[in-house]
């Protein structure tokens, strides 16, 4: 197992600086993480329930402030930004959540258009492209649905349309595979290759899935006892290294 | 939200149904508590007003003529608007309450009274009353009410204090209630405040959310509470007509423009109310994560 280096990129897309994370009174979750990933890499997140894969990912959307370090967006350290601008900088960020965490009162089209209402966007406007991207998703004939009624692959789907809508800048996925059986597995994964690919979006995966994590060639990181490190591929062996169409761009330095 | 778009807030549930009952409430008894400060005033200022201008004199040891005497002499003193000498049935009648219908007994040595109004602008002419009959040789008593009426004003006025009060109060509560009911809802609610949180939505956009939905609460149980507030007045002033309501000493039981604007008012003040009290304790959770 590799200790993850300090690797400084001037235009990373996620840079964590000896970031450490604990909750009140407890010990660290996360300790001293460094952390850089170049725009339109594609990264894996592994590592033991209770690992703090969670809590790393928090930090990354911005649902967390780290208990010391800094962690920086696109370039920007988030600490010195105002409320509202948090609020912009996370409306570059897509997050898929293990659970979900569709409204239960709206359809699979009100939930996937979500972020577009709060960007304040008339349906007018985004009609189209989310029937379109609902479509994509396999949910062209179940959009008005309500999510009680459709399948843990279709709510899973969903929550990735609802992520991507805005086509963002990052996407964080915590363990969006759990829920779903191992075909629906591989379909989701296929959707965020394809999105990496079409968009260029950064994509981060918190999985304990290694044999999914083994069907695409990007850098993996494990978490364990709160410290950060690389295992696979091995850094440097994979440079300008292509697989199943992605390009490991954090392995270019 | 726009127009045909699902709120981002499911429809109320249970725990507002249990507000809606407590704010129609607590407005119910706001409004009845104003409308009671309101009456009670206007009844204190009707009966101060009608009893400040006006004076007994009480003649004793005074025959008839004497006493119609004493009547054309006190209506030609500066600042007497009328003077008039009250006849022995209308002496019974006041005094029906203490000696019966069956008349006052013979040997009972009855002054005579003289009911006197003064010109709104005299100000005071108990004395130059008093002062103008012992001149003139009558033995008289001049009473100008002022006593009772103060009573009547410190009595009216501390009702009015204690009405006020109880409205304050009621308000008071109103709005902590509806706090903490907001706050319970934003518990209950915390999934979808965490999910529009990570989307991007604004502290504004989604505390305009909680103030959307419960100035819409607030508007409509201060709307009932008010109504409700409204029959029962009208109920009162039903019973106090149908029992005639011959004491003169309740408060004016009517409903003018007045009472009908504290009405209007109640519920929009109830809907503001919980509008402020939820957007002031949804930023204030709000601010409390990053």
């Amino acid at each position: 197992m590799t200790q993850l280096r300090p690797d400084i990129f001037d235009e990373a897309a996620v840079r964590l600086d000896a970031v450490t994370l604990r909750y009140d009174a407890s010990g660290e979750i996360l300790s001293g993480i460094d952390l850089a990933l170049k725009p339109g890499s594609f990264s894996f997140l592994t590592g033991a329930s209770g690992a703090g894969k969670s809590s790393l990912l928090k930090l990354l959307y911005l649902a967390r402030a780290p208990s010391t370090g800094e962690v920086s967006l696109f370039g920007r350290p988030t600490s010195r930004l105002t409320r509202d601008q948090l609020s912009a900088m996370r409306r570059r960020i897509g997050v898929v959540f293990q659970e979900f965490r569709l409204l239960a009162h709206l359809t699979a089209y009100e939930n996937a258009a979500l972020p577009l209402r709060v960007m304040g966007r008339k349906e007018a406007q985004y009609r189209t492209d989310v029937e379109e991207l609902l479509a994509w998703v396999g949910l062209g004939e179940r959009m008005h649905k309500r999510p009680e009624t459709l399948s843990g692959g279709e709510q899973q789907r969903v929550a990735i349309a609802r992520a991507v809508v805005t086509q963002p800048d990052l996407l964080i996925a915590d363990e969006p595979t759990g829920n779903v059986d191992p075909e629906m597995g591989a379909r989701l994964m296929r959707l965020f290759i394809e999105l990496n690919k079409r968009l260029g979006t950064t994509v981060i995966i918190a999985s304990h899935d290694l044999g999914l994590i083994r069907q695409v060639d990007a850098p993996v990181y494990h978490l364990a006892n709160g410290l950060l490190a690389r295992t696979s591929p091995e850094p440097g062996k994979t440079a300008r290294r292509r697989g199943d169409g992605i390009e490991i761009k954090a392995e270019e330095e | 939200m726009k127009r045909g778009e699902t709120s981002l807030l499911p429809l109320e549930d249970a725990r507002e149904a249990a507000l809606f009952f407590v704010v129609g409430a607590l407005c119910f008894l706001a409004a009845l508590a104003a409308l009671t400060a309101k009456s009670t005033y206007g009844a204190a200022r009707a009966w101060t007003a009608e009893v400040e201008g006006e004076y007994t004199i009480s003649l004793s040891d005074a025959a008839p003529q004497d006493a119609q005497a004493a009547t054309l002499l006190v209506q030609s003193i500066e600042g007497v608007e009328g003077a008039r000498l009250l006849s022995e049935a209308e002496i019974s009648a006041l005094l029906e309450p203490t000696f019966g219908s069956r008349g006052l007994p013979a040997d009972l040595p009855v002054p005579r009274l003289i009911a006197v109004t003064a010109a709104p602008e005299a100000g005071d002419i108990g004395r130059a009353l008093t002062a103008t009959l012992e001149t003139a040789g009558y033995t008289a008593a001049v009473d100008s009410h002022s006593a009772w009426a103060g009573d009547v004003r410190r009595m009216l006025g501390t009702a009015r204090m204690v009405a006020f009060g109880i409205v304050a109060l009621l308000a008071s509560t109103a709005i902590a209630v509806i706090a903490f009911a907001t706050h319970a809802a934003l518990l209950a609610r915390r999934d979808i405040v965490d999910v529009l949180h990570i989307a991007g939505a604004r502290d504004r956009f989604i505390a305009r959310l909680f103030e959307r939905r419960f100035w819409l609460l607030g508007l409509r149980a201060g709307t009932v509470g008010a109504l409700v507030a409204l029959a029962s007045v009208a109920l009162l002033i039903a019973i106090a007509r149908s029992s005639g309501n011959r004491s003169g000493l309740l408060p004016e039981l009517t409903l003018d423009f007045p009472d009908l604007a504290i009405l209007v008012i109640t519920p929009i003040i109830a809907g503001l109310a919980s509008r402020i009290a939820a957007g002031v304790t949804v930023m204030r959770a709000l601010k409390s994560v990053m």
